[in-house]
């Protein structure tokens, strides 16, 4: 039994400066602005587990915050230390996938 | 003539049957001398406990051999295990090349048993093997490896307790029976952590990690902090246990954590006059989810009174009754394992991997 094939990247890495520039396998190409990206962090500091509600304030978000570093985490996602010290969030492949939309 | 060539094209036509590549490609041919009519290489497979490393051997003399001209050869037999590409790079445990959880569904299923005899196992076969007790709920490593010291600090970190060759640390030594059971999931990352990081584990070919059963935020921190090369499963053959086996499956699956197969354990029981076989608890579980799921079975363990005996005695019993059937089936999983390791690696070598610029 196999789950049909997911979303999977192939390269990330920069746009600019300060935006992630996301390559897909299935040809698809994206530029995350850096802040959009800090923004949507899904961790429980920011996201509400249970409501799914947004706890994180907009306004307290530097406008220049940036990725300081993007590491792999397991197969499935990427963890971003954030410029401004924030580094719990997990970014699944599936999310990354799903905010092109939102672009 | 015989050259280099002439013998290079006579090994192609032999072929790991776990690999399904040809021994050249795939670069097990090695220190290849040509003396007039005298061949010598080495075959350096992808791990000491290759199932199939006689029969590679022999069919590599073989095929040499045969070249007309040829009159000696000598094969060196070597390995060198492959890293989870997954890992490579990753600062939180640079020396260790593959992790292996070892999960089930059900409690008290043979999980730590199976741990252990694969542990030792691979050792036996040559390995660089590490033996991680990370049930902290009910850590029983200590006992089945017999682990009479307690690690000490050195440089910052912990040394492991030697047992057997196999560099063992368990939750226990750290955590008082009872205390884990009321931590809420980042108290258990951070133990999971410290027992992976905060360890001098050294070289190793293989970690293997005896989970606690089920599902719970030991597995979960396992499988998105570390990367992992993949998951065995141990199951007893019951319909229930396999049931809630199915449940570990599929949170690895979840997880993107590969299954590399299930190992039946309390298969059926033998008699040692007869021989007969009895299936005490049914059969064919295994079989069940390695079809419906598809993982191979790395093998089937009997239940035998010697096994709980040796466990209980602080030597699992491939260590003094190698010959015995659980031993034998113990063996026999741990070098299926050490294959499905080898092809894993190897595809994900192939695999595009996601490349990270930033
Ligand atoms: N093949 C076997 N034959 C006989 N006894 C076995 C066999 N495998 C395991 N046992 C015994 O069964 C008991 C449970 O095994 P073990 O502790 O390895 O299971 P576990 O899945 O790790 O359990 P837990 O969920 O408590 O961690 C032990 O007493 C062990 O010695
Ligand atoms: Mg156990
Ligand atoms: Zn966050």
């Amino acid at each position: 039994m196999r789950a049909p094939e997911p979303p999977r990247p192939i390269e990330i890495g920069r746009a600019n400066e300060h935006d992630v520039k996301i390559r897909w396998k299935d040809g698809a190409e994206a530029v995350y602005p850096a802040r959009l990206l800090r923004l949507e962090c899904p961790c429980a500091n920011c996201v509400d587990e249970l409501t799914g509600r947004k706890l994180i304030q907009e306004g307290v978000i530097a406008e220049d915050v940036h990725p300081a570093g993007i590491d792999p985490v397991g197969r499935y996602a990427i963890q971003i230390y954030w410029s401004d010290g924030h580094q719990t969030g997990i970014y699944t492949w599936e999310r990354l996938y799903d905010l092109m939309r939102k672009l | 003539m015989v050259n280099q060539e002439t013998v290079q094209d006579a090994l192609r036509v032999v072929i790991d049957p776990d690999l399904r590549r040809d021994i050249v490609s795939l670069g097990f041919v090695q220190n290849l001398k040509v003396h007039a009519d005298r061949v010598a290489f080495t075959l350096k497979l992808t791990t000491p406990a290759c199932p199939v490393k006689d029969e590679l051997r022999k069919q590599a003399e073989d095929a040499v051999r045969s070249i007309p001209g040829v009159e000696a050869v000598e094969v060196d037999m070597t390995a060198e295990v492959r890293p989870n590409p997954g890992a490579i790079g990753r600062a939180m445990l640079p020396g260790v090349k593959n992790i292996i959880p070892v999960a089930s569904g059900k409690g008290g299923v043979g999980k730590s048993t199976v741990s252990a005899n694969l542990a030792v196992a691979l050792r036996q076969a040559g390995a660089d093997v590490g033996l991680l007790d990370a049930d902290v709920y009910g850590p029983s490593i200590p006992m089945i490896m017999g682990a009479t010291e307690r690690p000490m600090p050195s440089g910052g970190k912990i040394q492991p307790v030697v047992c057997h060759g196999v560099p063992v640390i368990s939750s226990g030594f750290f955590v008082q029976p009872g205390q884990a059971v009321v931590w809420r999931g980042p108290m258990l990352a951070k133990m999971v952590e410290q027992l992976l990081a905060g360890v001098n584990w050294g070289e190793l070919d293989y970690l293997v990690i005896d989970l606690p059963p089920g599902t719970g935020d030991v597995q979960l921190t396992l499988c998105q902090r570390i990367p992992l090369t993949g998951a065995v499963i141990v199951t007893t053959p019951q319909p229930v246990a396999v049931n809630i086996a199915e449940k570990a499956v599929a949170m690895f699956n979840q997880l993107k954590t590969p299954v590399l197969g299930v190992v039946e354990n309390m298969s059926y029981w033998e008699s040692s006059k007869t021989g007969e076989r009895e299936f005490i608890f049914g059969a064919g579980g295994a079989d069940r989810i390695s079809l419906k799921w598809d993982f191979p079975v790395l093998g089937k363990v009997p239940l035998a009174t010697t096994v709980r005996e040796t466990s209980d005695g602080g030597r699992p019993i491939v260590l003094d009754e190698p010959e015995s059937p659980a031993a034998v089936a113990f063996t026999e999983c741990a070098q299926n394992l050490a294959a499905q390791v080898s092809i894993h690696n190897l595809k994900s070598e192939t695999d595009d991997l996601v490349k990270i610029t930033f």
